[in-house]
């Protein structure tokens, strides 16, 4: 049971990771390497937010940060991406590339190179009962903040004009400007969404891990991976891929700890040997 | 293991070709030896300290080129060249440290490990397409990153292998770097017969239009298998160059943003022309020297200049100069986004 709260802790963070990854890949075919920044700012910015007191800041830090980055996104989305849609692989792979590097370099500037911490919120101590297993009531939070997010972008994507929007432009770009829909907006908002969501992500997990540059890097690499796995585009995929990863991390952990954090890689090339184009992904030309 | 026959059918018109090539060999002929007499002179008599910068950018020069013979002229873009950048400088140390290898011994190997390591991994990733292939390559690197850092006993973990792998006359600076520089330029040249050979050819046609060669009869997978393990093999000799550098391996030369490196500096210097990512290299490095005397966010700037290139310039600072325009690689089967720009 131990491990299955571990399996679904790290799930749940690797899909907050991944989620906007994949929402931003699916609605404007672009992949940003720059993900990964988001996740940090988002955790940068709580521990700025919540700074030493314990307490309740936690719980107003956590949506400020992931606002404060879903801005970013905006920004970013209206500087630079709108300039790479329909570009080459390699220039949206660069373009992001860059901005991983000056976000880096920005994080470092603002938030120095020491490691950061977030205490978790005295009202997150001790656990409670799920099914009869008592489960440290923090790790319900991240587990239950990553399905909502599932959930909340099936409602999205399923019930809302926003969703209907979206998927319309994953299909049909030019019939849906000709119908008088403003793509540019709408894909500022798909970016910032998927912005926000990473932010979300980071600024949830911050009490979990030590917040530090370098952050980026190594949650982009997962993120990648499950995104990969489950097939580029698709939230459903990237549920599945996390859930995969987590399951694997945690089985290494168990099986042979020195080699567990090879696991998600051979799970990736596993994967791809047998789908070139993921899981729930669709062939790419 | 190549049909030349074949491959000649699928070239342009052959008499204009080879009177274009045969222009434009006796210009780079020139180039070449005005570069690399001017790169052995500065060898010669610049500062040993400032010497040692150039010999940085030599050895990774020429894990650029040798990774553009994939993006600029294969068309495929891996994120994972470093695996065997970090093998070859790791052939040569951990041979030196566990079974007492010479440094030469290292060297004749390095290239060998990093073919059998690219043909192996070719044979993974190359049935996956574009992304697929960026990211499974990207995670290829960060495997063997994972493991160099975690098998402490054989590779020395985050600490890597150091020591004084080198023979007495290779440790002199100014040898060292000769040495470098003679090793780039013959594998900077046999590389340049590999792209202007009939090989080089079907691998560009490959990159405009994969179909349409593919039609033609070319085993599209096969040609990219062998341009893989050529452009591996390469990249471990710059590899092994790095241990002439600096006597050292250690795991951050296999991780994804060293993969990043040669594909930026090919891009900077431009990867349409054949020495545009030794420029790019250069540039790099001697920019890098500079700026950190300076400032502290070389990053940030760095970033900056990766970005208005990407978006300004995208054939590079060779694009420049050859007025050379940015092609694209067709993408008529590929689901556009829909904007313009």
């Amino acid at each position: 049971m131990i491990q299955a709260d571990a399996a679904l802790i790290s799930a749940s963070s690797l899909f907050l990771a991944a989620a906007g990854l994949t929402l931003i890949f699916g609605a404007m075919r672009v992949i940003n390497l720059a993900h990964g920044s988001f996740y940090m700012f988002g955790a940068f910015l709580t521990t700025s937010l919540v700074g030493l007191a314990t307490g309740s800041r936690f719980w107003w830090a956590v949506p400020v940060a992931a606002l404060g980055v879903a801005v970013m996104g905006g920004v970013v989305e209206v500087s630079t991406i709108r300039r790479v849609y329909g570009r080459e692989h390699l220039t949206q792979l660069l373009a992001t590339f860059a901005l991983l590097l000056m976000f880096a370099d920005v994080a470092l500037w603002i938030w120095g190179a020491e490691y950061r911490t977030v205490p978790l919120p005295e009202s997150m101590f001790g656990g409670i009962e799920i099914a009869g297993q008592l489960v440290p009531r923090y790790h319900a939070v991240i587990i239950g903040t990553a399905v909502a997010v599932g959930v909340g972008l099936w409602l999205l994507l399923r019930f809302t004009l926003l969703g209907w929007k979206i998927r319309a432009a994953v299909d049909d770009p030019e019939s849906l400007e000709a119908g008088g829909v403003n793509l540019r907006a709408l894909y500022t908002i798909v970016f910032a969404l998927g912005a926000f969501l990473a932010g979300l992500g980071g600024a949830i997990i911050s009490p979990q891990i030590s917040v530090s540059p370098g952050l980026d890097l190594s949650i982009i690499v997962l993120a990648f991976i499950v995104t990969v796995i489950g097939g580029l585009g698709s939230v459903l995929g990237a549920a599945v891929g996390a859930l995969l990863i987590g399951a694997a991390e945690t089985l290494g952990t168990n099986i042979a700890p020195d080699m567990a954090s090879t696991f998600p890689y051979l799970a990736m090339i596993a994967v791809l040997a047998v789908r070139p184009w993921g899981l729930f992904g669709v062939p790419e030309r | 293991m190549l049909d030349t026959t074949r491959q000649q059918a699928v070239t342009v018109p052959r008499a204009a070709t080879r009177r274009a090539r045969a222009a434009g060999s006796a210009g780079i002929v020139a180039l070449v030896v005005v570069l690399v007499g001017g790169l052995a002179l500065l060898g010669a008599f610049l500062p040993v300290s400032r010497a040692l910068v150039v010999e940085n950018a030599i050895g990774l020069a020429l894990f650029a080129v040798a990774t553009n013979l994939l993006l600029g002229y294969g068309g495929l873009v891996s994120f994972g060249q470093a695996v065997f950048y970090g093998a070859g400088a790791y052939t040569v140390m951990l041979g030196w440290e566990h079974w007492g290898w010479s440094f030469w011994t290292g060297f004749a190997l390095a290239p060998v490990v990093g073919a059998v390591l690219a043909l192996v991994i070719g044979l993974l990733s190359l049935r996956t397409r574009q992304l697929y292939f960026a990211l499974l390559t990207l995670a290829f690197t960060q495997l063997a990153f994972v493991l160099a850092q975690q098998q402490h006993e054989f590779t020395g973990g985050d600490n890597g292998v150091f020591g004084d792998v080198l023979p007495g006359w290779l440790a002199d600076p100014r040898k060292g770097y000769m040495f470098t520089l003679g090793v780039a330029t013959a594998c900077a040249f046999v590389l340049w017969r590999i792209v202007t050979s009939p090989f080089g050819l079907t691998l560009r046609a490959i990159r405009e239009n994969r179909d349409r060669v593919e039609a033609l009869g070319v085993n599209v997978f096969r040609h990219q298998l062998v341009a893989f393990t050529i452009s591996g093999a390469f990249c471990a000799i710059a590899g092994s160059l790095f241990v002439v550098h600096t006597k050292s391996a250690y795991p951050q030369l296999l991780e994804w943003t060293k993969s990043g490196e040669p594909i930026l500096m090919a891009v900077i210097g431009g990867m349409f022309a054949f020495l545009g990512p030794a420029v790019g290299a250069f540039l790099y490095v001697l920019g890098q020297q500079e700026l950190v005397q300076h400032t502290q966010h070389w990053q940030l700037i760095l970033g900056a200049v990766l970005l208005a290139v990407v978006l300004l310039r995208p054939d590079g600072l060779a694009g420049l100069v050859t007025g050379g325009r940015w092609r694209r690689r067709p993408t008529a089967k590929e689901p556009e986004a829909g904007e313009e720009e």
